[in-house]
């Protein structure tokens, strides 16, 4: 574990603030996913996680986070083309039996 | 993505051996902070964050997500204070940082404005 906490080291600490955030965002209702911003986050950590191990030295922080945040953003882009264009009744292998739903 | 590169590649050759010495001057071509390096393009992909900040003005407000909003005002901040102390300074990159953190911080005022003015719908974020 590398203990040099430079700057290599914080710059990345700052960036793993947007995975969390889009982990947090999860649960909560997909109307407050932004499309635009989260189809431009999954191009930018697609091309950082390039970056991150092109550069010298060679950021593997930096990668993990961008790797994180690519899954999380891929996510709430499913979560929010589904809540938009998809249809209210799920499909048949993914309804839960009525007796086995527990009620609110 | 291997197929990028290669077109990356391409364009930068024939950008070697058309460009006369005093145009490639004149564009910073072979400069360290120029095209053919990456100092220069991670912050053209960075500003496309900032774009699709200034498009969310669009959206309404109670549409904005919290979270998203303070990690992106802080990363955008802290970057541009590290753009400016690391080797070499990366002036465009600090600048897009700059930007990227007055998006989020637009984002939280209007979050912050939203609740303000309408106290009873707390229920979303």
């Amino acid at each position: 574990f590398n203990t040099n906490f430079s700057t290599h080291f914080w710059g990345p600490v700052a960036n793993w603030g947007l995975p969390l955030a889009a982990l947090a965002d999860l649960k909560k209702d997909p109307e407050i996913i932004s499309p635009k911003m989260t189809v431009a986050l999954c191009f930018y950590s697609m091309l950082f996680m390039r970056f991150a191990l092109q550069v010298k030295p060679k950021n593997r922080l930096l990668f993990a986070c961008h790797f994180a945040n690519e899954c999380a953003q891929l996510m709430q882009l499913a979560r929010f083309l589904n809540h938009k264009y998809g249809t209210p009744k799920p499909m048949k292998q993914y309804q839960v039996p009525s007796d086995l739903v527990q009620s609110k | 993505m291997f197929i990028l590169s290669d077109v990356y590649r391409m364009l930068i050759g024939i950008g070697d051996r058309v460009l006369s010495t005093s145009m490639k001057k004149a564009v910073k071509w072979d400069h360290p902070a120029g095209p053919k390096y990456v100092h220069f393009w991670s912050p053209v992909m960075k500003s496309s964050l900032v774009m699709a900040g200034i498009g969310d003005l669009m959206r309404p407000a109670e549409k904005l997500s919290l979270n998203q909003s303070i990690s992106l005002a802080a990363t955008g901040l802290i970057w541009s204070r590290y753009c400016m102390v690391i080797i070499p300074k990366n002036y465009f990159l600090g600048l897009v940082n700059f930007a990227l953190g007055l998006t989020g911080l637009q984002q939280l005022i209007r979050i912050a404005h939203y609740h303000h003015t309408h106290p009873k719908e707390l229920t979303k974020n």
